[in-house]
C-alpha cells in the first residue's frame, strides 16, 4: 500500500510538487531565520561580553552603582590579589583585569603643535603579558588595518576611523589627556603601533586600546583595575552558569563589610541585556510558531484544494470498500512522506545558504555609520546543531496538521450519496 | 432446483427528509436476487433505481424493512463492516468509470486487491487475468487518459471483477458509451456472468443493455411496478 501511495505522490504533481515546494521553502526559511537571529544576536552578545562585560564582571560596590560612568576613582585596589582569590574560587573561569576610561587624544603636527583633538573611549587590557588572551578576545590581529600590534610599553592601537580622521599613521605619537584615580589631570604620550577596525561603528569612531600597565601608570592606578572580567569556557553565553558563578561569588563576599568590597555581576546585569537575552531566547520559538502557523494555513489550504481535487478518488476508494479511517491514515502517510522529503530538501538548501553566508557575511557597515549600539558591522548566520533539525518541525508538523484538518471531510462524506456524486 | 439467494429485500422503505416533510424514495420493496443472475433495475429518473443500488451495495441502509446481502443484514452493519462487505463481496461499475487518473490501468485494477491485503504474486496473476477478460492486457501500463471511453469502462469492469466478487452493481454502465462499445461491455459482463457465476445487477434505461438482461425489474415512484424474466 505504501508503494501504491508513493506511486500516487510521484505521478500526481499537485499532490507532490506543490506541497514539497512549499515545505522546502518553509523549512529553508525557518533554518535561515533561526541561524540568522542566533548569529546576529549571538555576535552582539559575544561582542558585548568580550569588549565590555565578560560573562561575569567584578567591581567594587560603589563602582558597580555607577558602572556606566567607568568611575576609576572607585576602582579595585590590589586587584592582582583579588584575581588570585577568584582563580581559587572559580578555577574554570578565565579572569582578566581591565580599565575603561574616557580621555582626550591630542594629535600633534610635525612641530609638536596640536593638529587635532578628539574624545576617545579607551580599553586598558593585558596586551603584552605572556599567554594573555585579551588580544584574541578583541580579535586584534584580524582587525588590524595598518601597522602592527603593540610589542612594548608606550605603544597603543587606535581605531582606523579615528586615525584617518586626524591623519595619524602607525609610528606617530599622540598625547592622551585624562584623569588620575585621585581626580588629577594626567597626560601621557603614546606611539600608535597600528590601527584597527572593530567592525562596530560605535567603537570605530574613536577608540584606544593600550596595555593596562601603561594606563595604570598614566592614571596613577598602580595595582588597581576598574573591573575584573570573567570568561566562561563556552563558545556562547551560558547564562545559567554565569548566574551561578555570580551567585557563589556574591555569597562569598556578602559578609564583607568593607565599603569597597567586590561585587559580581553577570552579562545579564548590563542595562537592557536581560531583555535582549530574553528576546533572543524567545524569538526563535516565536518565529517557529509563526512559521508553523503560516505554513499550516498554506498547507491546510493546499490540502483542502487537493482534497477537493481528489474528491472522486476518495469516493471511489470508499465505494471499493476502503475504510474511511484507512483513507484518512493514508492521507496522513502521504503528508508525512511529502513533509519529510520537503524538509530534507529545505534543510539541505537552508544549511547551504547558512554555511555560505556564514563564511561571507553581509556587510551592513554602510547602514550603521551613526549607530551608537555595540553591534557587529558584518552580520552572519550562526552554524549551530539546531539548524540540522529545526526545519523538520514546521515541514513535517505543518504538513501533517494541514492534511489532518483537510482530511476531516473524508469522515463527513455520506456513502449514501456516493453513486450520485460519482456519476457527475 | 432453487438458486441460492444472495440479495433479499423485504418491505424496504427509504425515506429522505425534504424540508418539514419526507420524501419516500423506496416504497415497500421486496425483492430477491439469486446467485448468477443478470438482472436490471429500469425506470425513469427518480424512480428509486440508484437508491436501491445504494442499499444493496451497503452504501446506505433502509429506513424500514430488511436488506440481507451476501448473508449480512445491511440495517445493522457499522461503517467498517459495510466497507468490509463491499471490499470482499461487491464490485461497482459507474457510469463515468471513475478510474484513478494518476495510476496506470494495472494499478487501478490492482487497487481492489491491495485493500484485501493479498500477496504481490497473487495480485499480479489476478490483475493480468482480469485484464485478459476485458482484452486490455496490452494497455496495462497506460494511464486512463490514454484510453477511449469504452476501454475505460472495460478497465472499470476488470477492477470490479478482479477480486471475483459474488455481486457486481453497475449504475448506468453504458450511458457514456456509443452503441458499439455499449454492446461490447455488456457482452463482456454477460460472458463473465456465465463463466464466473457472478451476479450482476444493473441500473439502466438503455435498451441496448436491457436486451441482454435475464430479468428486468421496473421501478416507478419507488415501487416495483413490473418484473419480467422471473
Amino acid at each position: 500500500m505504501i508503494k501504491f501511495l508513493l506511486k500516487g505522490i510521484l505521478n500526481d504533481k499537485g499532490r507532490s510538487l506543490l506541497p514539497i515546494i512549499v515545505v522546502t521553502l518553509g523549512s529553508m526559511l525557518t533554518i535561515f531565520l533561526h541561524s540568522w537571529l542566533t548569529g546576529v544576536m549571538g555576535e552582539s552578545i559575544e561582542l558585548s561580553s568580550n569588549y565590555n562585560t565578560g560573562d561575569v564582571r567584578i567591581m567594587t560596590r560603589p563602582y558597580a552603582n555607577d558602572k556606566e560612568q567607568f568611575p576609576n576613582d572607585l576602582a579595585i585596589l590590589e586587584s592582582h590579589g583579588l584575581v588570585e582569590e577568584l582563580k581559587k574560587l572559580e578555577p574554570q573561569v578565565e579572569w582578566a583585569e581591565r580599565i575603561r576610561f574616557g580621555a582626550l587624544a591630542d594629535f600633534p603636527d610635525s612641530l609638536g603643535e596640536t593638529r587635532g583633538q578628539g574624545a576617545v573611549v579607551g580599553w586598558a587590557v593585558d596586551l603584552l603579558g605572556e599567554g594573555s588572551k585579551e588580544p584574541q578576545r578583541f580579535n586584534l590581529q584580524e582587525s588590524l588595518e595598518r601597522g602592527r600590534l603593540p610589542e612594548k610599553g608606550g605603544e597603543c592601537l587606535l581605531s582606523e576611523d579615528l586615525a584617518a580622521r586626524y591623519g595619524v599613521s602607525p609610528g606617530e605619537q599622540f598625547t592622551l589627556f585624562g584623569t588620575t584615580m585621585e581626580g588629577g589631570f594626567s597626560f601621557t604620550n603614546f606611539i600608535v603601533s597600528g590601527t584597527i577596525r572593530f567592525g562596530s561603528p560605535a567603537l570605530d569612531r574613536g577608540a584606544v586600546i593600550a596595555d593596562i600597565k601603561d594606563i595604570r601608570a598614566a592614571f596613577d592606578m598602580e595595582g588597581a583595575s576598574g573591573e575584573i572580567l570573567g570568561f566562561l569556557p563556552y563558545d556562547y553565553f551560558n547564562e545559567e552558569e554565569a548566574e551561578a558563578v555570580k551567585g557563589r561569588l556574591n555569597a562569598a563576599w556578602a559578609s564583607d563589610e568593607d565599603e569597597f568590597a567586590p561585587v559580581a555581576q553577570s552579562l545579564r546585569d548590563v542595562p537592557g541585556m536581560a531583555d535582549f537575552l530574553a528576546y533572543s531566547n524567545y524569538i526563535g520559538s516565536i518565529m517557529i510558531f509563526l512559521f508553523v502557523s503560516a505554513m499550516a494555513i498554506v498547507l491546510w489550504n493546499a490540502g483542502l484544494l487537493g482534497g477537493l481535487r481528489r474528491y472522486t478518488e476518495f469516493g471511489v476508494r470508499i465505494a471499493l470498500g476502503e475504510d474511511k479511517r484507512h483513507i484518512y491514515k493514508s492521507l496522513l502517510w502521504e503528508a508525512l512522506m511529502t513533509g519529510v522529503i520537503g524538509s530534507v530538501l529545505g534543510t539541505v538548501l537552508g544549511v547551504t545558504v547558512v554555511f555560505a553566508l556564514n563564511s561571507h557575511g553581509i556587510d551592513i557597515s554602510g547602514m550603521m555609520k551613526n549607530a551608537t549600539m555595540l553591534m557587529p558591522s558584518v552580520m552572519r548566520p550562526a552554524v549551530t546543531p539546531v539548524m540540522w533539525y529545526i526545519g523538520f518541525i514546521p515541514g513535517v508538523f505543518s504538513m501533517l496538521l494541514g492534511n489532518a484538518l483537510a482530511g476531516v471531510g473524508i469522515f463527513k462524506r455520506e456513502t449514501a450519496r456516493l453513486f450520485n456524486e460519482l456519476e457527475v | 432446483m432453487e438458486t441460492e439467494q444472495i440479495v433479499k429485500l423485504e418491505g424496504v422503505y427509504k425515506r429522505f427528509p425534504a424540508g418539514k416533510t419526507e420524501f419516500t424514495a423506496l416504497n415497500n420493496i421486496s425483492l430477491a436476487f439469486g446467485k448468477g443472475e443478470f438482472a436490471g433495475l429500469v425506470g425513469p429518473s427518480g424512480s428509486g433505481k440508484t437508491t436501491l443500488l445504494n442499499i444493496i451495495g451497503s452504501l446506505d441502509s433502509p429506513s424500514e424493512g430488511t436488506a440481507d446481502v451476501l448473508g449480512k443484514r445491511i440495517n445493522t452493519l457499522s461503517h467498517k463492516e459495510a466497507a468490509l462487505l463491499r471490499n470482499m463481496g461487491i464490485g461497482f461499475i459507474f457510469q463515468t468509470y471513475n478510474l484513478l487518473p494518476v495510476y496506470t490501468v494495472y494499478d487501478n485494477v490492482e487497487f481492489a486487491l491491495l485493500l484485501q491485503k493479498r500477496g504481490a504474486a497473487e495480485r499480479k496473476k489476478a490483475v493480468m487475468e482480469a485484464l485478459e477478460w476485458v482484452g486490455l492486457t496490452e494497455k496495462a501500463n497506460s494511464k486512463p487518459s490514454a484510453l477511449s471511453g469504452g476501454e475505460c469502462q472495460r478497465v472499470a469492469i476488470a477492477r470490479a471483477m478482479v477480486k471475483r466478487p459474488q455481486l457486481v452493481l453497475a449504475d448506468e454502465p453504458s450511458a457514456n458509451l456509443d452503441s458499439k462499445n455499449s454492446h461490447h461491455i455488456v457482452q463482456t459482463m454477460k460472458r463473465l456472468n456465465k463463466e464466473l457465476g457472478t451476479t450482476f445487477i444493473f441500473s439502466t434505461h438503455d435498451e441496448k443493455v436491457m436486451q441482454y438482461l435475464d430479468r428486468i425489474i421496473q421501478l416507478q415512484d419507488g415501487m416495483v411496478v413490473n418484473q419480467t424474466g422471473l
